[in-house]
């Protein structure tokens, strides 16, 4: 096990700067997930933890090296890929004792630690198997396997999951976290899907256009969102947003047509963008009223999506709900859960609650 | 029910007609070409003078007798020796710098690795026999014309750039974590190549190995310019024969060294096609 340092990290392509700095610290056994949406530099950081990309500035360190100049094979690193990358002529045995050879392992020590790796990944019965042989959930725990058997310092994950479907996602995500409870290895896991990087992570680095946009413990993530985008991209249904100009009667003119009471004090009177989540939206008899489009119950909770004027609000509330299509709501939200943002920055506003 | 029979119907009746048009394509074109074969296979096990009778007889008591007579030429014999030795010779050489060469273009990011690539696939542009006079002329200042090593070499001029591309396109169709996997695992970038990249590409390899031996073994021209006595191979044989102008074309020697030259170039065609159907990397990803 080992701490990373990543520093002032730089990647270009020619004369295009992707990654533009980014510095992240991470502890020895920590879980961190580094999520944004496709083109954010989040795999291309990944693989220079590797060492699969050259370092175009800044520095990274494993433990108390910097590896910036040492190639992959020498890290003492392993990593899951998102398509797995087994090697299709050795059976299953082989592709997990492959890196232990390669290191001279003695035989009966590589035995002994795939026979041990299988045990935990429940893939005894399938060791003399070619990965053609196997399926997709049954590949992706080889890979898993093959990263296990190194007890290395760091594991690095490019987007495990994303190619099994979405009941075998859920399940291999909390063997995943079991996995990491049971073996404690520093852990950097690399997703586009928040879920995975919320319910996964000991930190959250949330990345868009080459920067870091925020990091932090899931849920103050989800809590207290930095900026417009970091509120956008965690949650799922997404976070509500409304642009416009507070008035001095603690109202926000939207549109110039809607005029909605605020629960909150906004400083001054720029234009700001206000987000509150579908399940912090309380129905009531009183409160921003909205006309219900769509209704669509799921059981345990049930989604509305109501205008208010041209603007769409998702509503989520738990059980079941009398409302239909047509009828006119009324929409409240507790001053604690509503999120303010700059207009211009997009930055998050600290408000005075009223 | 019935409506969807009435629909289905036709649709079927359509598509086997399809498929008849095509078999019947196929039919035709492979006349076309393997009726040359087959007539040269025929008329060398006739007698001489059954050769050119009209109408052709195609039914005869067949005879070993123009095989006999030119397998005891020495020169064939030795000429047969010398074909295999540079076809082999050449299609090793080529396919160890070409696939090597191959994979360099598909993976290693270089500045110019395009420009490169192009360029060795151009030189395929220029015309064998403008090159064939100047490898002549460079050979003699050497000393080594009429050598195995000599033909071997300008082989390779066409044949490299030749297993290049072809193994370029398998090398990219494989993914590129495949490498980065075994990099990560303990590779170098040759280890990871030699571990794991030829031993998946192998079916590709030994195609390709095979393609360019065929290519090796037919080739004349430049066997006609660089060889004379001591190394030259079958196909300048042949050649002898028809142009004889001597004696006259033997035809019976012809299509019976025609055919013996062709004999192998069938079996290596069918041994690339067993491993050309095989899978390339089945199982290497999600799948």
């Amino acid at each position: 096990m080992s701490t990373v340092g990543i520093r002032d990290v730089r990647k270009s392509y020619g004369q295009v700067e992707v990654l533009h700095g980014v510095s992240i610290d991470i502890g020895d056994g920590e879980f961190v997930a580094l999520v944004g949406p496709s083109g954010c530099g989040k795999s291309t950081l990944l693989r220079m933890v590797a060492g699969l990309e050259e370092i175009s500035g800044g520095e990274i360190a494993i433990g108390a090296r910097v590896v910036n100049d040492i190639v992959p094979k020498d890290r003492d690193i392993a990593m899951v890929f998102q398509n797995y990358a087994l090697y299709p002529h050795m059976n299953v045995r082989d592709n997990m004792g492959f890196a232990l050879r390669q290191r001279r392992t003695p035989r009966a020590e590589i035995a002994q630690r795939v026979n041990e790796a299988a045990r935990i990944l429940g893939l005894e019965h399938l060791l003399e198997r070619k990965p053609r042989q196997l399926s997709g959930g049954q590949r992706q725990r080889v890979a898993m396997g093959r990263a296990i058997v190194r007890n290395p310092n760091v594991f690095l994950f490019d987007e495990p999951l994303s190619n099994l479907d979405a009941k075998l996602r859920v399940q291999m995500r909390s063997e995943l976290k079991e996995l990491h409870q049971r073996l404690g290895v520093t852990t950097i896991y690399v997703t586009h899907d928040q879920i995975e990087a919320m319910t996964l992570a000991d930190r959250v680095v949330v990345m868009n256009g080459g920067v870091i946009e925020q990091m932090g413990p899931p849920l103050e993530l989800y809590d207290r969102p930095e900026s417009l985008f970091v509120a956008a991209f965690i949650g799922s249904p997404p976070m509500n947003f409304l642009e416009g100009t507070p008035d001095d009667a603690g109202r926000l003119i939207v549109d110039d047509r809607l005029a909605m009471a605020l629960p909150v004090k906004l400083a001054g009177s720029g234009r700001v963008t206000i987000g509150f989540r579908p399940e912090h939206i309380h129905l009531g008899e009183a409160g921003w009223p909205a006309t219900v489009s769509v209704v669509e119950p799921t059981g345990s909770e049930t989604q509305i999506t109501a205008r208010m004027d041209d603007h769409v609000v998702r509503v989520l509330v738990r059980g079941r709900t009398e409302a239909r299509p047509g009828d006119t709501i009324h929409l409240s939200v507790k001053p604690a859960d509503l999120h303010v943002f700059d207009g211009a920055t997009g930055r998050r506003s600290e408000v005075a609650h009223a | 029910m019935s409506a969807t029979a009435v629909l289905q119907a036709p649709l079927r009746r359509k598509s086997r007609l399809g498929g008849r048009v095509r078999i019947a394509a196929g039919l035709v074109a492979c006349l076309i070409f393997l009726f040359p074969v087959f007539w040269m296979v025929l008329s060398s096990f006739k007698d001489q003078r059954d050769i050119f009778t009209v109408p052709p007889t195609l039914f005869f008591t067949p005879t070993l007798e123009t095989y006999f007579g030119f397998m005891q030429r020495a020169d064939i014999t030795r000429r047969l020796i010398n074909t295999i030795i540079v076809a082999t010779g050449s299609g090793l050489l080529s396919i160890a710098a070409g696939a090597m060469a191959g994979y360099a273009l598909a993976r290693i990011r270089l500045k110019g690795a395009g420009t490169i690539g192009v360029l060795i696939l151009l030189s395929r542009g220029v015309p064998p026999i403008a090159l064939a006079v100047p490898m002549f002329l460079v050979a003699r200042s050497l000393g080594v014309t009429d050598k195995h090593i000599t033909l071997i070499l300008a082989y390779c001029t066409f044949l490299i750039p030749y297993v290049m591309w072809l193994m370029r396109g398998f090398f990219l169709a494989l993914p590129r974590e495949l490498e980065e996997s075994a990099m990560i695992d303990g590779c170098s970038r040759f280890g990871a190549f030699f571990k794991i990249i030829l031993p998946i590409s192998l079916p590709g390899l030994l195609s390709t190995l095979i393609f360019s031996m065929i290519l090796a073994w037919e080739e004349l021209l430049f066997a006609l310019v660089l060889t004379n006595r001591y190394a030259s191979t079958i196909p300048v044989a042949i050649a002898g024969i028809a142009g004889d102008t001597v004696n006259g074309a033997n035809w019976g020697a012809l299509t019976a060294v025609g055919t013996i030259t062709v004999v192998p170039v069938v079996i290596f065609a069918l041994l690339v096609q067993k491993w050309l159907i095989q899978g390339l990397a089945d199982g290497a990803t999600k799948g």
